[in-house]
């Protein structure tokens, strides 16, 4: 995921990632992983918070773009069972798709290509 | 249902949507955050969410109709290559007939389906994740994001490096194969993405590297 400095707003931090910065920790549904020195003054410090959660953080040193991994706080490849719904989905007339449109229903979210 | 097109070119997607003439949301995703977020590394593959935002199921596997091709024989007079790569598409597991089952089950149940996990389960059952295969993740995301703002050259090396880092994860290699194995100006993907000068991998050499079309796919675990 693609973010734009290692100094994000609590919101920014949520979008990007899907981990709500908070005084008790970075969280995701119930979990909640400490992270003292990742958020000052509704700033989140990614460089700390990336380290909590295990999150590679990489840079594009040549054109100055960062990005997160994934998470390894659990070893697997869902941190928690909390679904987290980019807002990044378009649909095929290029807008914007809001998941809640969608809430209370059950999802099956099937992933395919033209590739 | 909602279905995804991992695309970065969403003009790719488009015509095989108009075709489906679909009544449920149908998604692309340009950027590949879904598989980050919920796992995929192939298509197809789904994960199950239920009434209050929670996973039931990982990514795993999505077929619900065997594939005739399952069923022929391959024909002889094969170019030796595609010969190969029929074969290697022929042993890729189906296990289409049970998957559907799970999903009507679980349509008819809900949450009191035995295919449907707890929290705990659904992120247990997940992939194994390696810091090293984290990393890919953020190095596919640079090139993606370079891709779209600076050029396709500037993604290669970062692609390069995902695709390294975790080469069972075929949505970052088939995608960055497509776009380079695609003769230009061509309506459709090539779906071959053989050889060529950009990448070290392609899609034969690799599923053969990483065991033949039976290791190819995240089998649904149903028992």
């Amino acid at each position: 995921m693609i973010i734009s400095g290692t100094q994000l707003s609590v919101p920014e931090f949520l979008a990007a990632t899907g981990w709500e910065a908070k005084p008790e920790g970075l969280c995701r549904g119930e979990l909640c992983v400490p992270a003292p020195g990742a958020l000052t003054n509704g700033v989140v410090d990614v460089t700390v918070a990336a380290k909590k959660l295990g999150m590679p953080l990489v840079h594009d040193a040549s054109h100055n773009v960062w990005a997160l991994g994934v998470a390894t706080t659990t070893g697997r490849a869902l941190a928690s069972a909390k679904a987290f719904f980019p807002s990044s989905l378009i649909d095929a007339m290029g807008r914007a798709f809001d998941f809640n449109s969608l809430r209370g229903r059950r999802i099956i979210m099937v992933a395919w290509a033209s590739w | 249902m909602v279905t995804v097109a991992l695309d970065i070119n969403p003009e790719h997607a488009k015509p095989w949507i108009a075709l489906a003439e679909p009544t449920h949301p149908s998604l692309i995703d340009t950027t590949h955050i879904t598989d980050e977020l919920f796992g995929f590394i192939n298509v197809p593959m789904a994960v199950w969410i239920d009434e209050n935002g929670m996973l039931v199921r990982p990514a795993e596997a999505a077929s619900i109709e065997r594939s005739p091709l399952r069923d022929q024989e391959v024909p002889t007079g094969l170019p030796p290559r595609i010969e190969k790569m029929y074969r290697e598409v022929k042993s890729i597991p189906d296990d289409s007939e049970g998957y559907r089952s799970a999903i009507l089950d679980w349509a008819r149940h809900g949450a009191a389906s035995k295919y449907a996990m707890s929290p705990e389960e659904v992120v247990a059952a997940s992939q194994p994740v390696s810091s090293n295969q984290a990393r890919a993740a953020a190095c596919f995301a640079l090139g993606e994001h370079l891709h779209r703002t600076v050029g396709h050259d500037a993604a290669v090396p970062w692609w390069r490096e995902a695709h390294a880092l975790y080469p069972e994860n075929w949505t970052y290699k088939r995608q960055a194969w497509t776009l380079v194995t695609t003769p230009e100006g061509a309506t459709e993907n090539d779906l071959m993405q053989g050889p060529n000068e950009v990448y070290s991998g392609n899609w034969l050499d690799d599923v053969i590297a990483a065991g033949g079309g039976g290791s190819y796919s995240v089998r649904p675990q149903l028992e």
